[in-house]
Order: structure tokens, then C-alpha cells, then sequence
């Protein structure tokens, strides 16, 4: 006989289960279980995949939860009201009717549940009307409360009871509630109670065995209710893993969710390893007493209909004036956008851009989507309102209709960019638009907008799941088992691994190197319960831009609950989720770079007296293009990484469109197809441009017969292999997603198939088979790439033109990019840019543009500026000093602004917002040497005005400052207090330059002086370590020396275990590559110096210079605390 | 105006070394906390070199293959401190103990003794040798010049009088903040505070410090400032806080022939312990604890306990709950506690100490409810532990945990009534007890430990049982399980050494008289079958 489990969790209850969805169905698979339900803890989080997983087993999928709830009022659970009258109703067997719609028992109206115990009340869907009620019932209880709290009350499940199930639990569910608390009487009170809110005929009495003495009276109880009531007894397991080995696993989650260690966790453990996904043979023997509550499971499991593919989703309609269609006003619209991005565009294009517009139109018709486009449209709209930079990216970029509605800002038609890999007929699913914004209060603003036009439960940001990874696993399994602090900080660093693993970052050889003998049978344990958390939701987090917007109530169709942050909702699913579910989403993704870019234009505004236009930027401004072919990028979007700067001098972008390629080239997708360096050759005539196969020469001509982009290999599966464009976006869908190699497999039978039928060589169709596969690892589309070169392109035109502006635009968005602050600030140092560090008496919070006589600031040679732009300084900002609150920034540049400060004295007791350390961080780095006193500057030579000192005075050093600064903050006691002490001289000695390095670094994590590099030129030259500006005129394979700061540290996973470093000098950056075997012998060095000199072969490669190392040793150069990007 | 300080660096090192002193040529870690997780807390400078330091893991530490790992040890830095005061002691009888690894003398007037200055210092440094304790000394015309020079300097070092500032001078400011304890990582967050402004202000030596301006540093630093100051410029005038060895309470007789039998020797505690009581009695005290040390004649090696000056001593310890003060009361319990631990050999001499501590208030609450008195309710747990060991008696406390029958004994402690304390930990789902059960309540008689039973199975379960140790399921033929209920799983500890997982069942077996039900456990671990104990 048959059994299906009605009653499991997974990991999705958070810390309550100990194994995925696709574990529960893949065991549930191997033990012939034709179907199985889910039911998570207050919640839908795992439904999506466990749907899914179920769905390619070939299992039925239930739908479920569990509900935490307090719902007998005192007075029912007492009976003190007389069990006979309340109840006398409740006997009915169809009391729902008899009641007449009034309701529950007033008795248990009261709400008066304080001080009862909470319990699980497990719900099944039996129909897509119990879908939303649970939907809804979840969404109420915990919109309620704060976040990862709430609990049902009686009139919520009254309300949401409809297309519902009910059973009555384990240990912890309504009827061992009511027998722990009452007995007999008062679990017959409670089952009948429930009997009321869901109906008799959809309650069933649950019984579990797991080998507990405790069960065996409840099970006893459980069958005489069953009986009494005329109720079916139902067999679960109550399941909380896949397998019995996953008790461990589940017992350690136990012990994190009660900060607990599992030694001091005690009875809050599972007893034993029972709880696990039991075959049907097993639990008819574990229930030979009660065969009738295993056949139940059967009899339950065809009752309920529902599956999460019959959502009921829509997506909103947009409102029309009267007389018009959403078509018609969409129509209307992209011919209104058409005029204005065609109107003087060629005939040619114009003709191409009609036709293609008039295909997408009848096509957005024909699939109802243009509610859906109008809603972006509006949006955009909105920004454009608002003045907030709005790009849409995504395969919307490959859409006219979204070019010519402005939400996209690349023409598909001037760069033939594929439609199909946007809207298709043959897929049921919804287009992608993301729109890239500012991120910040702009992107804030948009999302707020989102909010009130479509209500509280009309939209809702996606979820984000938190899962174990090693660092996260580390720490809290070792709190588990009790290691103490100062240890968890040493394995959690231990942990830390490149992006590149072999052997020697296996988990089990990084906690050795933590000095842990793993041979110690807990030690031992430790490490199979890190390898066993990984990738187990922890929590759930919010996803940072990807919206969902529903026609109707979205609450009805996904649960909703507050996010951490207030004013935000969350859908319960993430975005993945929700795309499988065909759920829209839009994504608002706040662009650091974008907000860059605005406040650019701002300042360029401001201080150069300009007005620059983003969408009519010059078309191949030279400066631009010398800058990007000789690598020259740093804080350009997307084309300042390391392996960017070394591809840009062979790649030579000259147009436009190279720089969509070079932007699309150095992706992992790409590298590891093993499609860069071909392409390369190509385009310097090295090699010969071939094609796999004639056909696909017009795919592959425009990229020199190498695929580059997700289009291209779209459409050659569509040529080769003769997929129709649905099938063309499964295999996109299958290259996007990260669960999918199963997927990908049954794709490349389908492609071989294909592509042998067409007479392609197998040599081609591997070289196409190895293109696509590896476009899996991540590649990108055209239309994507074309919306980041268009940021790429107009961040190097504003850095070569404004590079004043660029670079505090920049510096107040940070963190973002590839460099540190240090970085950016030298590189800008490098290019002439007057960089001045920061001050209180010209400071403000952000770092601002000050006009200074006689600076230089550099112009681009083939351009003619106006002179207002030679004498602009950057003016750092005090948000780069360590630890000030912006709240007590503010407070000073406001009190400066109304008076000067006259002393430290008087700037200390104005503004009480600063604190000790903020004061003294602030003197350390020089921030007060210019505030001045009366008595200060007298016998310094310095120029007073009115007892003030300007900027031409001779200003106080940093150790004076920090000597005023230690006595101002000292209480001075209430009858002193409000008198301003003149600042008086101080006996202490100026600082060394390593001290003053130091202090700036320690305050400001930059230095606007030399580079620390810069004071030990002597000492590095009689080492014989060169300049990085040098090693251009030393021919390739000479043997070097170099030596620098660490700037960069990156071993990815496509360079099969090389170590990238890079090395910055006060002449600008040289770049070493290690080789894996260097990398094992200087491990530690590699990963922890600061300053490094490598020795190694000089390699120049079309320009393109680096060291190959092949000695490391550390350098001492500054105790300074610089910083290095790494990635981990 | 003469004074000394004997400063010893790296002190537990130090204090393991002079028991050991053929570990100096070679590399030392010392290690501190609980396995697997202990972590080396002190090097010497050759483990230093050897690229072991404190905070590492055992684990890495022992990547050197060398080196020498020993556990801290508390003994032995308290001998190592007696001697350094022994040390100390025979130069001055005013001297000042500053921290376990540090003493001040004051030596005014001692040249005439031991002659001048530099030749007094080497006798200091000397006399440590003679103790296998390598130590600084420094000798000035103030004390804590005395004492940073010390601290600051390495060897021998003498100040002449006058010239404290310049010689100090290039000492770093830390030697300033030298933590009491003698442990380097113990700093409080104000002197941390006070070092950092320090360095921020680029003043590192004694001599940039003393350099300061009075007046301004003052309104920067306070008093505190003012009197690292005048601490860096030599001028401190403290004055040393002589040293008070401990009262001792101690009695001790030593007899002309040896004692042989226990009454005799009860005779002379008596005498003892009345002069004990006399002596404590006299300062208001009481005693804590009793230590008797007995000198045997021809002591057994092997029955060696840890002895003074190597002397062979037979050593009992009476820890009392609280402080008394009974002659009849300690001598039965001394009896009792001889008894039960005789000292197997003649008695030569007689040592008998009492650690003093305030009597106990004589009155008790008026509404506490009459309990048994201390003193007679001690007596008699004596006698207990004298009849079933120590580790058997107290009270015993359950243990949170589903192991079946967990608990430890704790000792008696007599406290205050409280009210009721809600218990921390709450049950899991799985171990709650589900129903508040009109069902009968059944106990279970414990065998312990549990009965080794062999058991014949039919489909799984228990049919037949053998056991030898009960009547009514020994005999030539098992026992008929004639009803059974189980199995009852439970498992835990995994992650422990002593991982457990058992099944349980209750089974009826007929004996002569009655059918009898008990309960009957398998170790799933190790195979074992036993019987736990019989239903009442």
C-alpha cells in the first residue's frame, strides 16, 4: 500500500530543517512516493523549488504550511463557558453552514490569548481559493508583527479557512498543545474547535511515531478523538531532513537558532534521528495498528488539486484615457518616441526601425503585453520627471519599442540586435526590462513610486536568501560546538578563499591551517557540519532592486513580509522564484556609477559652467579613445578591471561598437570558451576570420567569426541546429541559470541532433557545443552590453574632460568599482589633478571642487577648454574621515557657515557632535591645522584677518593641533565650560613624513601627499627595483624587479589557480602574474603583505606589459595601513 | 636613600624553567586552555625564533618539531614567587611585593652589609641564579626609578643619585604602564586610551615625556599625567609598602618514638587543635580548612604526595562548608577522615595548619525553618563519605539531556532558602511531555549498574531473555517475554567521544510469583543488552 508524506519541512523553515526542497523530492523520488507536501514554517519560502524539483521527478508537489498561531482563548480551553452550549454547534458536522456566517464563539472573539502557548497548525492547499487564503493568512500574521515574528489569531484563520486542510500536528501542533494543557477534554475542545473554522470534513487527526514514550498516550488520545469525532486519523512522519544522517545537521541548526552550543542545548535537541523521509513499506509497519491512517495519505493527497503552476497571476493593466486601448495608447506613445530617435536617423534605418516596430507592436498585441510596457514606460517617465537618470539594460535593449518609449537608450536597429531574445512567442513567460538608477535616495525615491501607485499589496520588492558559505558556515558551526570567540575569528579569516580553489583550499586544509587537528573526532565533526551547511538558507533577506507588481493582490498570489528596512515588503520567493513561476518582475538597480555620473553633471554645472547631455555625448572623441587604447581607465565602469586594462591595448577600441565588445570579452563566459584570444588575432589580421559553417557567417561576421554574445549563440543554435526562437530562450534560460546543468545536458543532445541533421562538421559543432556550454559559466548579452558600454563610454569621456568633477563624483559614491579611494585619488594625482586633503574650514561632507590660483588642472590636448577649467581643485570631503558621523559633519560645515571657528577650543564646544576620537582623527590628518586662534598666529609670520586665519597663513602642524584637541575635549567643569580658551603653542615636534603617512591612512585610508612609495625611491633603486612608468622601454624577457604597493589581488576561477597582482609605485601601476606553484610556496606572504617586490620575467604583449614572477618578497616601506582590493 | 627592584621577564616561562632547567637550550611553548582548543600562552626566545608565539593553536604550534609544550602551571609560579620573595628577603627585610614577577627592596644602609652599589646589585643577580631564576635588578635612589629600570633595562643595572631622568631617558613609555599581574596582554582600556595619545603626540621615550610642560600637561592629562611625568623624570617619592608574609596558623610536634595506631594521634591533635582553636579564637577567626601533614617513617615512594623541602609527608586536607570553630567537631572529623584514608606507615611528626577566614553570624532568619546544625549535619556526611567515597555523596542534579538517568553529585551547600528558579532550558518538541495524564504514574527501580542480559529476537524484538542477576529470568532456560512495548530510540552526543544511541523496551516476564515488567535497553553503538531496572 501506497503513502505520501503530508507533513515535512526543509530547510526553507530556516534553521528548522536540515535539507533543501530538491533533497526531500529526490528521496521522496527514490522511495516511489508519487507525491509529497511541503509545509515550511510560516511561510511559501521553499515551494518555488520544491515545485520545481518535483516537477522533472515527476511528483506530485502539495502545497503548504505551517502556521504558528495561538488559538484557544482561555475560556475554550478551560471550558469554563460550558463545554455543551459554545459547542453545541460545533458537533454539526457541517457547522460552517449552521453558523450562519456569524462566526466564531464570542468566547474566542476576545482575543485574550496572552500568556497561551503558540503552536503549528499544519495547513494543505487543496485549491488555488486555499492558496490565497494561505497566502493571504501568512501575509496578515506577518505584516503584523516585526520582522520574523507574528502569529495567527483566530479571526485569521476564520477568514482565510477556505480550500484548506487541516491537520492537527506533532509535537508541537494544536492537539499535543491542548493535551499538555488540558487533556482529553480539552484536545476534544480544541479538534472541534477546528473542525468549526475548517469545516469537519477538512480536518484530519495526524498520528507520528518516532520511537518517543511521549507519543504513544497522544497517538492513543489522537485515535479516540478520531473516532468519537468521526474523523480520519492520518499517518506523517513530520519530517525535518531527507535522511537519517541529517539529524546532525539539524541539531547543530537547533542549537544557532536557540544561541545555544550543542552541548549546552540539552533536551532542545531531536531525541533521536527519526524524523526523516520514511518509505511507505516503513511507515505501514511503523503503523500496522493503524493501516486505515497510512491509506488516508493517499485518499488526502488526491484531494488536493492544487499545484504552484495555477498561480492566477496578472500582471496590472495600465490605465487609458477613454476610447483608447492599451494597445492603441502604447502604439500612440512609440510612435510619439519613434519621431524623436528615428527623425533623423537615414531612410534605410528609418524603414528598418517602422517594420520592426510594427512586429514588436502586433506581437506585444498578440501576446497582452503592453500593459506591461506601458507600466515601465511610465516609470521611466517618472524619473525623466523627477530628473533621475533612467537606462533600461537587459534584452530590453533589443526591443525598438523600448528605444523609441525612451526606456532604453540603445538603438536595436542601428546594432541589429536580436528581438526574439526579448519577447517570443513561443515562451510563456515575461520580457525582461531592468532599469539601471542611480542608487540611493533616487533609486528610493522610484521604488516608493512603484509602492504608491500600485498599493501595499500590489507590489513588493524579492526576497534575497541568505545561504550558509564557508566563512558564515565556519563561524556558526564552531559556535555550535563551542569554540570560543578569539578561535572563530581565526578560522572564520582561515576560510576566506579565492575565487580559484584547488586542492590546497579545500575546507578540510584551510581549517588545518588554522591550526585545527582534525583528527579529533569533534574537530572532525566540525568539519563534515561546515561541508554539510553550505548553501542552506540561513534567512532571508531582500533582494536590492527586483520588484514584483501584480493585478489585484499580490498577497494573493505570493506571501508578503516586512523587510528589516522600514516601508519595504517582501515577496517570500526570490527572483529566480519568481521567473519560474512566470511572476514579472522589474528590476531597479541602483548604478553606482549612475549616481556618478549625475553628480558629474552637477558639478561640471557648477564649477566649469557647462551643461553636458549624456545622450549627446560627441561620438569617437579621440581623447577618450587614446585613453581607453592605452589602458588608461581607472574609475571607468566596467572597463577598469585588471584583466580589462590588459586586454585594451590589443583590442584597440576605436568605435563604439568595440567598446560593446570589450565590455561583452572579459567575462568568464568568453574567457573560458576560450574565445578571447581568437578574437584578438582576428582583429589585429593575425589570424584568418573563419566561420564553424557557412550559414553562420552573417550570426558571426560582425564579431570576426567568434561568438561573443548570448544573441549570437541563439541564433546559431537557430541556424545549426534548427531550434525555433522558444527553444532558443529554453537554452538562454539553461545558460542563465545556475541550477541547470541537467538542463544544459538534454539541450547539447537536442543541439548535436540539430546541427548533424544540417551537415555541420563534428569539429564544428564541438567548437559550437564548447561556445554555448560555456556561456553558461556567465555571458552577456549584446543588448546588455550595449547599455553598459554607453556608461562605460560617457564615464571615460567625463574622466578625460572633467577629470576634477569625475573623480569627486567618484570619491562620494564610493564604495563601488575596482580600486580603493587611494587608488583613484592617485591615479588622478598622476593625471595633474590637485588633490587637497581635508580640512574643517573649507571642507564639506562630500568631496567638492574649490577654485585655486594658480593650479593647473590638466586639459586633453585635442580639445579646447575654456580656462575655467585649469585652476579647479578636489577638495576632499570629511566623509572620508574615519568614524565621524555624518550627523556631526553636517553639524560643523552648518556652524562654519555661520561663523568661523576661532579656535579648536571654540570648534569643539560649537559643535558637541564631535567626539574625542572624531577631534583628534580630524587633527591627526591635518583637518585642523587652519583653524585659527587669536593668539596663534602671533610671532609665526602669519597673516591675521580679524583674528582669523586665511588660507595664506602659515598654519600650525598636525601635532599642535592634536595638543589643543586633547585639552579642549577635557572637561573643563560648569564654571569654565562656556569660556573659549585660546589655542596656545605646543611643545610637541612636527610629524615625521611616516607619521604623517600613517595618520592620513589610519584616518582617511588615503594620502593626498606622495606616495608612501615615493620616500624610499633611493632604497628601492639600489635594490634595483624599476618604476612602473619605466618598464615600458625594457624589452620583453628581460628579468625585473618591481616593487609596490598592494593595490589588487585577484586569483578567478577561470585562470586555473594564477594569482593577478598589482603593484602600484608613485608613477602609476605594473602588474605581476603568478604562477600557481609560486602561489603554494609564498602563500602567505601573497595573501597578507602590503608592499611586495617580485622578481620575475618582463612580458610585453602588444603593450600590454606584466611580470611573470618568479620570486616574492615582502618590502618595508610604511607601517601605514594601506588597503588592497581582494577578491575572495 | 637605596633601593632595588628584581624584575623577572617572561615569568611562567621563567617559573617552568627552574624546575626544568634542561629545557633551556631548547625551544618552550607554554600552553593554556582545555583540548582540543588549547593555545600556547608564553614562549622563550628560542621558540620565538623558531616562529611559535602566543595565541597560536597547539596544532601549529607543534608544526616545529622540537619544540617543548608544557601546560602553565599555577604551582609552579607560586614557588617560583616564594623564591623570588626568599631571594629578595635575604638582602632586606623591607621589601615590597609588586607583582608575581616583581619585587622592591629597600637596601638603605645595606652597603655596609654587602657592599657598594654595583657589587649589592651582582649579589641580587647572584643569589636568583642560585635560585635557576634569570632576573633583572636594578638599584636607585627611588623606588620606581628603581623599578622602570628594571622593567626597562636587561642585566644589572645601577643609577647613581641625580642622574634618574638622563638614564631613563631612552626608555619607552610602555615600561610605565607595566601591568600588575605580570601579564603583558592585560592592559585596561585608559591606560590603552592614554598610550595611544601618547604615540599620537609622537612622545615614545621617558625623555620626551619628562620634556613636557608641566602646567599643559596637566590640563591634558590630569593628575595622571603629571604623575607619569614626574615617574619619567626620576622624582617619584613613593615610599615602598612593605611586605607582610601571611598569619599562619600552624602547629606541629614532633615525637620521640613514632606513633603506629590512630588513638594515640587522635591524643595529640587534640592538643593540637586546641592551640589552633586557641590562637584563632584570640583574632576573632575561624577555621575554613584544616591540612594535616604527617612525616612517616619509611614512607612508601610510590604513596609520595607532593612534599616541602622534599620531606616525606602524608598529607589530608578538611575543607568545612563553612567557618568553624570546634575543637570535638574537627577532631571527629579529622578521625573520620583518617580513617577512611590511613596513613599506612609510622608517624614521626605532626603538621597541623587551619586557613583562617571570619566566623559565620550565630543567628539564623526567624522565619528559616529549623535545619539541622552545620556543624552536626557536616559530621555526619563525613561519616557518609568515610563509608562510600567522596564522589558518592551530595545532592545529585539531573542533567539536561535525554541520556537516560544522567545526573552528577554536587556537595552540600548550606544556603539561603530561594525562591524557586524557573529552569533556563526548555524542552524540545520531541521530549515534552505531552499530556498533563490522568494515567497512573509508574516508578522505576534503577539497577545500577545495569543488568547484562542476553536476549533471543523474533522479528526484531525481544522474545526470550537471559539474565543471571535476576531469579526469575535466570535459571537453564530464558525467560518468555510474554509482552513487550518499544522500542523507545534515543541518541545524542554525536559530536562527542562518548556518542551514545540506545533502544528501549518494556517487557513482562513471569517469575514465581507475579509477572514483573522491566525495562530492557540495547546499545545500538556497541551491541550490549541490559536490563535497566524493574517497574514498581
Amino acid at each position: 500500500m501506497p503513502f505520501i508524506e503530508l507533513h515535512a519541512r526543509s530547510a526553507f523553515s530556516f534553521l528548522e530543517g536540515s535539507s533543501l526542497p530538491e533533497e526531500l523530492v529526490s528521496t521522496c523520488a527514490a522511495l516511489e512516493m508519487p507525491a509529497m507536501a511541503l509545509l515550511d514554517r510560516d511561510g511559501l519560502y521553499g515551494m518555488p523549488r520544491f515545485h520545481m524539483a518535483a516537477q522533472k521527478a515527476r511528483i506530485k508537489a502539495h502545497v503548504g504550511a505551517e502556521i504558528t498561531c495561538t488559538l484557544l482563548s482561555p475560556v475554550i480551553l478551560s471550558g469554563a463557558s460550558g463545554s455543551s452550549e459554545p459547542f453545541a454547534e460545533s458537533k454539526d458536522l457541517h457547522p460552517r453552514q449552521s453558523a450562519g456566517g456569524t462566526g466564531f464563539p464570542r468566547s474566542a472573539r476576545n482575543n485574550n490569548t496572552v500568556g497561551l502557548p503558540a503552536f503549528c497548525l499544519p495547513l494543505l492547499v487543496a485549491s488555488r481559493a486555499g492558496y490565497q487564503n494561505l497566502c493571504q493568512l501568512i501575509t496578515r500574521m506577518k505584516l503584523r508583527a516585526a520582522k520574523g515574528e507574528g502569529c495567527a489569531q483566530v479571526q485569521d484563520l476564520e477568514e482565510f479557512s477556505s480550500g484548506l486542510i487541516c491537520l492537527t500536528g506533532g509535537t508541537d501542533g494544536p492537539l499535543a498543545a491542548a493535551l499538555r494543557t488540558g487533556g482529553i477534554d480539552a484536545a476534544r475542545r480544541q479538534v472541534e474547535c477546528l473542525m468549526y473554522i475548517f469545516g469537519s470534513g477538512n480536518v484530519y487527526i495526524e498520528v507520528q511515531r518516532h520511537f518517543h514514550r511521549e507519543e504513544v498516550a497522544r497517538n492513543r488520545a489522537a485515535a479516540e478523538l478520531a473516532t468519537s469525532l468521526h474523523l480520519p486519523l492520518l499517518a506523517t512522519n513530520g519530517v525535518c531532513y531527507a535522511q537519517p544522517q541529517d539529524r546532525e545537521l539539524c541539531d547543530a541548526l537547533t542549537a544557532i537558532r536557540h544561541h545555544r552550543t550543542l552541548a549546552t542545548a540539552g533536551r532542545l535537541l531531536a531525541r533521536n534521528a527519526e524524523r526523516h523521509l520514511k518509505s511507505p513499506r516503513a511507515m505501514l509497519a511503523l503503523f500496522a495498528d493503524h493501516p486505515e491512517a497510512v491509506s488516508h495519505s493517499l485518499e488526502l493527497s488526491s484531494r488536493l488539486e492544487f499545484a504552484l503552476n495555477d498561480l492566477g497571476y496578472q500582471f496590472p493593466r495600465y490605465p487609458v484615457p477613454d476610447g483608447e486601448t492599451m494597445d492603441s495608447f502604447l502604439r500612440d506613445r512609440t510612435w510619439e518616441g519613434f519621431h524623436q530617435r528615428y527623425g533623423r536617423a537615414t531612410r534605410d534605418l528609418q524603414t528598418r526601425a517602422r517594420r520592426q516596430i510594427e512586429r514588436e507592436l502586433a506581437l506585444i498585441a498578440k501576446l497582452k503585453l503592453a500593459g506591461y510596457f506601458l507600466i515601465v514606460w511610465d516609470l521611466v517617465r517618472f524619473c525623466r520627471e523627477q530628473n533621475i537618470l533612467a537606462q533600461g539594460r537587459g534584452s530590453a535593449a533589443n526591443s525598438a519599442v523600448c528605444y523609441s518609449l525612451g526606456t532604453t537608450a540603445v538603438d536595436p536597429i542601428g546594432m541589429e540586435l536580436l528581438f526574439e531574445r526579448f519577447l517570443s512567442e513561443e515562451r510563456g513567460e515575461w520580457p525582461d526590462i531592468d532599469l539601471d538608477l542611480p542608487s540611493g535616495d533616487e533609486r528610493e525615491k522610484v521604488i516608493q513610486y512603484v509602492y504608491r501607485r500600485y498599493g501595499e499589496r500590489g507590489a513588493a520588492m524579492t526576497a534575497n536568501v541568505i545561504t550558509y558559505r564557508n566563512r558564515m558556515a565556519a563561524r556558526e558551526m564552531g559556535k555550535a560546538l563551542g569554540f570560543d570567540e578569539d578561535m572563530l575569528r581565526k578560522i572564520s579569516s582561515a576560510v576566506a578563499t579565492w575565487e580559484f580553489r584547488d586542492h590546497n583550499d579545500a575546507l578540510d586544509r584551510r581549517l588545518t591551517d588554522a591550526g585545527l587537528d582534525l583528527s579529533h573526532p569533534r574537530l572532525r565533526k566540525y568539519h563534515e557540519l561546515c561541508v554539510a551547511v553550505q548553501d542552506i538558507p540561513r534567512h532571508l533577506g531582500q533582494h536590492s532592486g527586483g520588484m514584483v507588481i501584480c493585478q489585484g493582490q499580490l498577497d494573493a498570489v505570493v506571501p508578503l513580509e516586512p523587510a528589516s528596512m522600514p516601508g519595504r515588503v517582501v515577496v517570500q520567493w526570490d527572483k529566480e522564484d519568481c521567473a519560474d513561476l512566470g511572476i514579472v518582475k522589474v528590476d531597479l538597480l541602483g548604478l553606482g556609477m549612475m549616481t556618478a555620473l549625475k553628480d558629474s553633471l552637477q558639478l561640471i554645472r557648477d564649477h566649469y559652467h557647462e551643461e553636458v547631455d549624456l545622450a549627446h555625448l560627441p561620438a569617437d572623441d579621440p581623447v577618450v579613445y587614446s585613453a581607453l587604447q592605452t589602458a588608461d581607465t581607472v574609475g571607468m565602469f566596467q572597463i577598469e578591471s585588471r584583466a580589462q586594462m590588459s586586454s585594451l591595448p590589443r583590442l584597440m577600441p576605436r568605435r563604439f561598437y568595440d567598446i560593446v565588445v570589450q565590455v561583452a570579452i572579459i567575462r568568464p563566459g568568453p574567457i573560458v570558451g576560450q574565445m578571447v584570444n581568437p578574437f584578438i588575432a582576428r582583429r589585429q589580421g593575425r589570424e584568418e576570420v573563419t566561420y564553424p559553417h557557412p550559414s553562420l557567417e552573417p550570426v558571426l561576421a560582425r564579431t570576426l567569426g567568434v561568438p561573443l554574445f548570448q544573441e549570437q549563440l541563439l541564433r546559431i543554435a537557430m541556424i545549426a541546429a534548427n531550434f525555433t526562437g522558444g527553444e532558443a530562450e529554453e537554452l538562454r534560460r539553461a545558460m542563465g541559470f545556475k541550477r541547470s546543468q541537467a538542463r544544459m545536458q538534454e539541450i547539447e543532445t537536442k543541439l548535436r541532433a540539430g546541427m548533424t541533421r544540417n551537415g555541420i562538421s563534428p569539429q564544428a559543432q564541438e567548437q559550437i557545443i564548447l561556445s554555448i556550454t560555456s556561456f553558461a559559466l556567465y555571458g552577456f548579452p549584446e543588448s546588455h552590453a550595449a547599455s553598459f558600454a554607453l556608461i562605460a563610454y560617457a564615464s571615460a569621456y567625463l574622466k578625460s574632460h572633467y577629470l576634477a568633477a569625475f573623480t569627486a563624483a567618484l570619491l562620494n559614491n564610493q564604495p563601488m568599482g575596482f580600486y580603493s579611494p587611494a587608488t583613484i585619488v592617485k591615479d588622478a594625482q598622476r593625471h595633474g589633478l590637485k588633490v587637497l586633503p581635508v580640512d574643517v574650514t573649507c571642507s564639506d561632507w562630500l568631496c567638492t571642487l574649490e577654485t585655486v590660483p594658480g593650479i593647473q588642472c590638466p586639459v586633453p590636448s585635442k580639445t579646447s577648454a575654456p580656462d575655467g577649467h585649469k585652476n579647479i581643485a578636489l577638495r576632499l570631503g570629511l566623509r572620508y574621515v574615519r568614524g565621524l558621523r555624518e550627523e556631526a559633519g553636517q553639524v560643523l560645515v552648518r556652524e562654519r557657515t555661520r561663523a568661523p571657528f576661532t579656535s579648536i577650543d571654540d570648534l569643539a564646544r560649537r559643535v558637541p557632535e564631535l567626539r574625542h576620537s572624531d577631534l583628534t582623527t580630524l587633527a591627526e590628518i591635518g583637518a585642523l591645522n587652519s583653524v585659527a586662534s587669536a593668539q596663534w598666529p602671533v610671532g609665526r609670520d602669519t597673516k591675521i584677518n580679524s583674528g582669523i586665519a586665511t588660507h595664506n597663513s602659515q598654519l600650525r602642524h598636525r601635532r599642535d593641533a592634536l595638543w589643543q584637541v586633547q585639552r579642549a575635549t577635557r572637561p573643563a567643569g560648569p564654571l569654565l565650560n562656556h569660556l573659549d580658551e585660546p589655542d596656545s603653542s605646543s611643545p610637541l615636534s612636527r610629524m615625521s613624513d611616516e607619521e604623517r603617512l600613517v595618520a592620513d591612512f589610519r584616518g582617511t585610508g588615503l594620502t593626498t601627499g606622495p606616495h608612501p612609495v615615493a620616500y624610499r625611491r633611493a632604497w628601492l633603486n639600489a635594490m634595483g627595483i624599476r618604476r612602473a612608468i619605466d618598464l615600458k622601454q625594457i624589452p620583453g624577457g628581460r628579468r625585473v624587479r618591481i616593487g609596490g604597493c598592494v593595490i589588487a589581488r585577484q586569483r578567478p576561477g577561470t585562470a586555473k589557480g594564477f594569482l593577478f597582482l598589482s603593484l602600484e609605485d608613485e608613477t602609476g601601476v605594473a602588474n605581476a602574474i603568478v604562477t600557481p606553484d609560486v602561489f603554494h610556496q609564498n602563500r602567505l606572504l601573497l595573501a597578507s603583505e602590503k608592499f611586495l617586490a617580485i622578481e620575475g620575467i618582463l612580458q610585453n604583449q602588444d603593450n600590454v606589459i606584466s611580470i611573470r614572477a618568479e620570486r616574492v618578497q615582502p618590502l618595508f616601506i610604511t607601517r601605514a595601513e594601506t588597503t588592497s582590493h581582494d577578491f575572495h | 636613600m637605596l633601593f632595588g627592584c628584581i624584575y623577572v621577564p617572561n615569568f611562567s616561562v621563567a617559573a617552568v624553567l627552574r624546575s626544568e632547567p634542561e629545557l633551556r637550550p631548547r625551544p618552550l611553548a607554554l600552553i593554556h586552555g582545555k583540548p582540543p582548543l588549547e593555545k600556547i600562552f608564553a614562549v622563550n626566545s628560542l621558540a620565538e625564533s623558531s616562529g611559535i608565539g602566543p595565541g597560536m593553536t597547539r596544532a601549529q604550534a607543534e608544526i616545529c618539531s622540537s619544540l617543548v609544550l608544557r601546560p602553565r602551571s599555577a604551582l609552579r609560579e607560586t614557588a617560583a614567587h616564594a623564591a623570588l620573595l626568599d631571594a629578595a628577603q635575604s638582602f632586606s627585610p623591607l621589601i615590597e611585593d609588586a607583582a608575581p614577577d616583581t619585587i622592591l627592596l629597600d637596601l638603605t644602609g645595606s652597603e655596609s652589609l654587602f657592599g657598594p652599589p654595583p657589587v649589592l646589585a651582582a649579589g641580587i643577580a647572584g643569589r636568583l641564579s642560585q635560585f635557576s631564576l634569570e632576573g633583572r635588578v636594578a638599584l636607585a635612589s627611588n623606588l620606581d626609578a628603581a623599578l622602570l629600570a628594571a622593567r626597562g633595562f636587561p642585566g644589572v643595572t645601577v643609577i647613581p643619585a641625580g642622574q634618574e631622568a638622563e638614564r631613563l631617558g631612552p626608555l619607552p613609555v610602555e615600561v610605565l604602564f607595566a601591568p600588575a599581574t605580570g601579564d603583558a596582554t592585560t592592559k585596561d582600556s585608559a591606560t590603552n586610551s592614554l598610550l595611544d595619545t601618547l604615540d599620537r603626540w609622537g612622545v615614545r621615550s621617558l625623555r620626551s615625556l619628562a620634556a613636557l610642560p608641566e602646567i599643559s600637561l596637566s590640563e591634558r592629562l590630569g593628575q595622571r599625567g603629571l604623575s607619569l611625568r614626574r615617574l619619567a623624570r626620576g622624582l617619584s617619592q613613593r615610599t615602598l609598602a612593605p611586605f607582610e608574609p601571611p598569619v599562619h596558623f600552624e602547629e606541629a610536634v614532633e615525637l620521640e618514638h613514632p606513633i603506629v595506631l590512630l588513638e594515640p594521634l587522635s591524643f595529640l591533635l587534640n592538643r593540637l587543635l586546641e592551640q589552633l582553636c586557641e590562637r584563632l579564637s584570640a583574632r576573632a577567626l575561624a577555621a575554613q580548612e584544616l591540612r594535616l601533614a604527617l612525616e612517616l617513617e619509611n614512607f612508601p615512594a610510590s604513596n609520595q604526595q607532593p612534599a616541602i623541602k622534599n620531606q616525606p609527608y602524608f598529607r589530608r586536607a578538611v575543607r568545612l562548608p563553612l567557618p568553624m570553630l570546634d575543637t570535638r567537631l574537627f577532631l571527629k572529623l579529622l578521625q573520620l577522615d583518617l580513617n577512611a584514608h590511613p596513613p599506612g606507615a609510622p608517624i614521626v611528626k605532626v603538621f597541623l595548619a587551619a586557613d583562617p577566614a571570619p566566623p559565620r553570624p550565630a543567628q539564623g532568619s526567624l522565619f528559616q525553618p529549623p535545619a539541622p546544625e552545620p556543624e552536626k549535619l557536616e559530621l555526619t556526611l563525613a561519616r557518609i563519605r568515610g563509608l562510600v567515597g567522596e564522589q558518592q555523596t551530595g545532592s545529585p542534579h539531573l542533567l539536561d539531556t535525554h541520556r537516560d538517568g544522567t545526573f552528577q553529585m554536587q556537595p552540600f551547600e548550606v544556603s539561603e532558602p530561594t525562591p524557586a528558579r524557573k529552569t533556563s532550558a526548555q524542552p524540545s518538541p520531541d521530549s515534552a511531555s505531552d499530556i498533563a495524564t490522568p494515567f497512573p504514574l509508574t516508578a522505576l527501580r534503577r539497577f545500577r549498574p545495569p543488568l547484562v542480559a542476553v536476549i533471543t529476537l523474533e522479528n526484531g524484538q525481544p522474545a526470550r531473555m537471559h539474565c543471571d542477576s535476576l531469579p526469575a529470568a535466570g535459571g537453564e532456560q530464558a525467560c518468555l517475554v510474554l509482552w513487550k512495548a518499544g522500542p523507545w530510540r534515543s541518541s545524542g552526543d554525536w559530536w562527542e567521544h562518548d556518542a551514545w544511541a540506545r533502544d528501549e523496551w518494556d517487557i513482562a516476564l513471569r517469575n514465581e510469583t507475579r509477572i514483573a515488567i522491566y525495562r530492557l535497553v540495547h546499545d545500538l553503538l556497541n551491541g550490549g543488552w541490559f536490563v535497566e531496572g524493574t517497574y514498581d
